[in-house]
């Protein structure tokens, strides 16, 4: 209950955000946290679902970033919303390319086949300058045009962002409550017993792979756009690291955990740098996490849910349960009930 | 005795009125974006000393315009999503009227089209890439020289030097690529043999594969554009490998002084372009100017080796300053009007902006002094051929 | 040839640094499972202790590497018992979550300690080249990969052959027979995490004089230990030295022969094809799944 009611006022919050946050930098923070969401959500398909860690993540954001501007930028000049489309399918190559590449791989060895992966990649954008224009960067990126109208406001590309996300959450919830869905999960907890129920480890590693790098994708053509400029800093392995501890702090293997790590490690530097002096800024950054970790090791949102089952129990039962009303919604168990 | 009641409460209700209203006293804040942390936190930081040592200069003379500055620092954290970030947040939180930054060449690309989108003048410190004043964003100042500009500078000594083929070693970022694009061509118009041209990446501490194909191609010179941390291990790792050859360190964040402290011996012989000489601050061409910074930071304890890129931040927060003094305001679009109209001299030379870029849409560019020095002996001295 | 010859020597230094990078993780991510993206902050912390001893008390280098030692240890031992030990029994992804929470830390505090400015080592060794035909070499980088093969054969002797290595294999083989044999397992753990930080310290006093001192020269120290660790076998000190000496000389010769500036890439490359025929690593001891 308390979650159905935390979510509609999200809600609420977020398709009003332009008129309540207090000024274009706060708006422009909240888009960044949109974006991450997006990339967050997408690691957590990999690293909460079928338990593969992905630590090359940045990757797929960067090639999305990259196809996404080239392809808006002179000589082509194709529309933003052919250009996203585009940058997904090429972040989903790359990402068949990682599942296929690592087919009989698991724990460390796909983490490091992930990592140089990401490190050439890396490199080749830097050094392929005919393509990539190098370390100069891709400036002036347009931003995305319907007709006659350009989204040029905030508020406008913040409805962008906010649609998107949403839609990549819903997409994220289809699929985790799906066939598809459960196979991750069983894969996760028991690779040999699910292979001998029959489900293919190999196949459905390279589809999370492929979706999980998609989206990540459609998260770098959001940031090109919105940014306006392009780099190879886009593939810093800082990157990956933000998007790793917005998964893991928020809460892996939820749907909601990403959305509230990003949220919360978006605007925690940002809250650091009008709150000390920049000697300061990283350092308390670095110990807020330890402290969140130490207390909620299991993430944020597992740690609210049991909170909110705590005091269930205590209140004898779920609210459906106490007063005797049949719920309205019914709660749906998977062979992991967190949800 | 009413009279004398109510000229009193006249006269306190004004000073309420009036003296709040001197709020017209409260600081002129000045926005400033380093990478103050990362792997170039060093140069960040110097050009954050620089600024400060203007900032409290200024406010010992009174301020400008009756007010006193105040500097708002950002640490970039190396990062151009930082900057544009950093840059949102000085004028929508801070609001400020002008902003310098943001040293690499590619935060400062990050940060230009927030100056477009809210209208607010950046004085450009030390980015080299000629695209910074060449995109046509009519809010970019740039003291720096782009590098075009400091190939020029060196052309008049190439033959004095005795360059008869060169390679190039250079980090692999937008400075260093620029760096070789526009050397390469100068030296090809003077009839200087190419030979290799090799990068090393940013954080790379081992060069010795670079230097070994340097070594095979025979050139006589060696140019070396990157910082100061990676030209020492160069440097050492060449003199391993005795690697014997002239070397011209380019982009002037070389700091010759800490070069000799870490290179030793084998910086022995090397040229640096620099854009500021504080060993001979008399040679420059404000020279008590000169001095007298060098003095204040020496004074404050600051490093020696830190002064070939200070100055930076001195005299970008004098050339908002001198706008600001001009303009009469602290409002951003006076003080870019005002820009236009500033001719002075800082610790680096004279600081006047031409048009640069596209038409209708020019940046501002000065033209910066540009030196050679070289380490003569274990010290810094003045070529032969530069001296009079 | 001159130049093949040069490159294998230089690659064959450079390995002999990643080498000792990669035993001290293998022993915390192979070992203990921890994946503990601070051990290049130890590596930076080993490299400041030993500026620290030289440059400012003026020690002999002897006393540098000493003194990194123990800071690394004492360092190591401090984080597994206030971080780790709490922690132990959660997932590897949440201790991965605060092992990078305090490489952030670490990295910081160093940037607040030491500024952004890189510091020179001093050394003892005189800095002209050894040459041997065509062939040159820094006697630092002789000692560097002398001491650290001496330092790689004493920690393989104190794990193959003492009580202590003894229990410290017991314990990972199988916790709870060993706890059953009387092993203290909590301060095992402690003790292999401070034993691994500790050559991670070792490197860096090592090779911070070769190179230069600044906070973030830890960065991509992890990330080529990880790749050594990974490379040849988690737990594999034999492994983990071929491995670093291995990715050494490809990338020097990626770099000599490709392209200086997709040098990292060949190495990247090369796991990637190592992986894709050896998926266990080069050093396979049925770690296959599927």
């Amino acid at each position: 209950m308390i979650a159905r009611a935390g979510l509609a006022l999200g809600a609420v919050a977020a398709v009003t955000a332009p008129w309540w946050v207090a000024n274009p930098y706060h708006l422009h923070v909240l888009i960044m946290a949109g974006v991450f969401t997006i990339l967050a959500l997408s690691l957590n398909l990999l690293l909460g679902y079928t338990g593969q860690l992905s630590l090359g993540h940045a990757a797929f954001f960067g090639i999305g970033a990259y196809t996404s501007a080239l392809l808006s930028l002179p000589p082509l000049q194709w529309s933003f919303w052919l250009a996203l489309p585009a940058a997904a399918l090429a972040s989903g190559l790359a990402g068949w390319g990682i599942g296929r590449l690592a087919l009989k791989l698991r724990g460390a060895y796909f983490v490091l086949v992930t990592i140089s992966f990401a490190g050439v990649i890396s490199l080749v954008s830097i050094n392929w300058m005919e393509l990539t224009n190098g370390p100069l960067g891709l400036p002036g990126v347009p931003p995305p045009s319907l007709g006659p109208w350009t989204l040029r406001t905030k508020s406008a590309y913040w409805y962008l962002v906010l649609a998107t996300a949403a839609l990549a959450y819903f997409v994220c919830h289809r699929l985790v409550g799906s066939r598809i869905g459960r196979a991750f999960v069983a894969l996760r907890e028991n690779e040999p017993l699910a292979e001998s129920v029959g489900i293919d480890g190999t196949r459905y590693l390279v589809l999370a792979a492929v979706i999980s790098a998609a989206m990540a994708g459609v998260g770098g053509s959001l940031y090109a756009h919105y940014t306006r400029f392009v780099s190879p800093e886009v593939f810093l392995f800082s990157y990956t690291v933000t998007m790793v501890i917005m998964v893991i702090a928020g809460g892996q293997g939820t749907l909601a955990g990403p959305v509230v790590g990003a949220l919360l490690f978006t605007a925690l530097p940002e809250a650091l740098r009008e709150a000390m002096a920049w000697q300061w800024q990283m350092l308390a950054y670095g110990v807020i996490l330890i402290v969140c970790v130490f207390f909620l090791p299991r993430g944020i949102v597992p740690a609210i849910v049991a909170t909110t089952r705590r005091t269930d129990r205590a209140a004898g039962g779920p609210p459906e349960m106490r007063s005797g009303s049949v719920g309205l919604f019914k709660k749906r168990r998977g062979s992991d009930s967190r949800s | 005795m009413l009279t004398r009641v109510l000229s009193t409460a006249l006269v306190a209700l004004v000073m309420l009125v009036v003296v709040p209203a001197g709020d017209a006293q409260a600081p002129i804040k000045i926005g400033v974006i380093e990478p103050l942390s990362g792997p170039v936190a060093a140069s960040g930081n110097y050009v954050r000393m620089g600024a400060e040592i203007a900032r409290d200069w200024i406010n010992a003379k009174g301020g400008v315009n009756g007010r006193k500055i105040e500097l708002v620092i950002e640490d970039n954290k190396s990062d151009p999503k930082e900057a544009a970030s950093a840059a949102e947040k000085l004028i929508v939180r801070d609001k400020v009227p002008a902003i310098m930054g943001a040293w690499g060449s590619s935060m400062t690309l990050a940060a230009m089209p927030k100056l477009e989108e809210y209208g607010v003048p950046m004085v450009v410190e030390t980015s080299s890439a000629a695209s910074v004043t060449k995109r046509g964003n009519p809010w970019v100042f740039r003291i720096s020289p782009p590098s075009e500009m400091e190939a020029l500078g060196l052309e008049q000594y190439i033959d004095k030097l005795g360059v008869k083929k060169a390679d190039f070693l250079a980090v692999n970022t937008d400075w260093g690529r620029g760096s070789i694009q526009a050397f390469g061509d100068m030296l090809k118009k003077k009839g200087v043999q190419v030979g290799a041209a090799e990068f090393m990446e940013q954080a790379a501490t081992d060069m010795n594969a670079q230097i070994t194909k340097i070594k095979a191609t025979g050139a006589d010179t060696l140019f070396l554009t990157t910082a100061v941390e990676q030209i020492t291990l160069v440097l050492k790792q060449g003199q391993e490998q005795r690697l014997t050859r002239k070397v011209i360190t380019t982009g002037g964040s070389s700091s010759p002084t800490q070069l000799i402290k870490q290179a030793g011996a084998a910086a022995e012989g090397s040229y640096h372009i620099v854009f500021f000489m504080p060993w001979f601050p008399e040679a420059m061409p404000d020279g008590k100017l000169a001095k007298a910074f060098v003095d204040e930071w020496t004074k404050r304890g600051n490093p020696f080796e830190g002064l070939t890129e200070g100055f930076r931040g001195h005299d970008g927060i004098a050339t908002i300053v001198e706008a600001i003094k001009i303009a009469g305001k602290d409002e951003p679009k006076a003080i870019q009007d005002a820009l236009w109209k500033v001719s002075f001299t800082g610790v680096n030379g004279p600081i006047k902006f031409e048009k640069d870029g596209p038409a209708g849409k020019e940046s501002g560019q000065s033209k910066p002094s540009i030196f050679v020095v070289q380490v003569r002996d274990g010290k810094v001295a003045l070529p032969d051929f530069m001296k009079k | 040839m001159d130049q093949l010859l040069q490159h294998l020597v230089n690659g064959l230094v450079l390995g002999g640094t990643y080498a000792l990078l990669g035993i001290g993780l293998t022993l915390i991510f192979g070992l203990m499972s921890v994946v503990n993206f601070a051990h290049g902050e130890f590596y930076t912390l080993g490299a400041y202790a030993a500026f620290a001893t030289l440059a400012l008390a003026g020690l002999p280098f002897f006393v540098a590497l000493l003194a990194a030692i123990a800071a690394g240890a004492a360092l190591g031992a401090l984080t597994e018992r206030a971080l780790l030990r709490p922690l132990r029994g959660h997932s590897i992804d949440t201790i991965m979550l605060v092992m990078i929470g305090v490489w952030i830390v670490m990295q910081n505090a160093e940037l607040l300690a030491w500024g952004g400015v890189a510091r020179s080592i001093p050394h003892p060794f005189p800095t002209a080249p050894l040459s041997l035909g065509p062939l040159n070499i820094a006697p630092l980088r002789l000692f560097v990969v002398v001491t650290a093969a001496v330092l790689i054969v004493l920690a393989w002797l104190a794990i193959q052959k003492t009580r202590l290595g003894t229990a410290m294999r017991a314990t990972f083989q199988d916790r709870e027979t060993a706890a059953l044999m009387g092993v203290p397992i909590a301060r095992i753990h402690t003790i292999t995490f401070a034993f691994g930080s500790a050559l991670a310290a070792a490197a860096g006093a090592l090779l911070g004089p070769v190179f230069l001192a600044y906070p973030s020269m830890g960065d991509l120290a992890s990330l080529k230990a990880f790749s050594v660790v990974i490379l040849g076998g988690l737990g594999n000190f034999a492994g983990a030295t071929l491995g670093g000496l291995l990715l050494g000389v490809a990338e020097e010769l990626g770099a000599g022969y490709i392209s200086s500036g997709y040098r990292d890439a060949v190495g990247f490359v090369a796991i990637i094809l190592v992986l894709l025929f050896r998926p266990a690593g080069l050093f396979a001891r049925a770690e296959r799944i599927g």
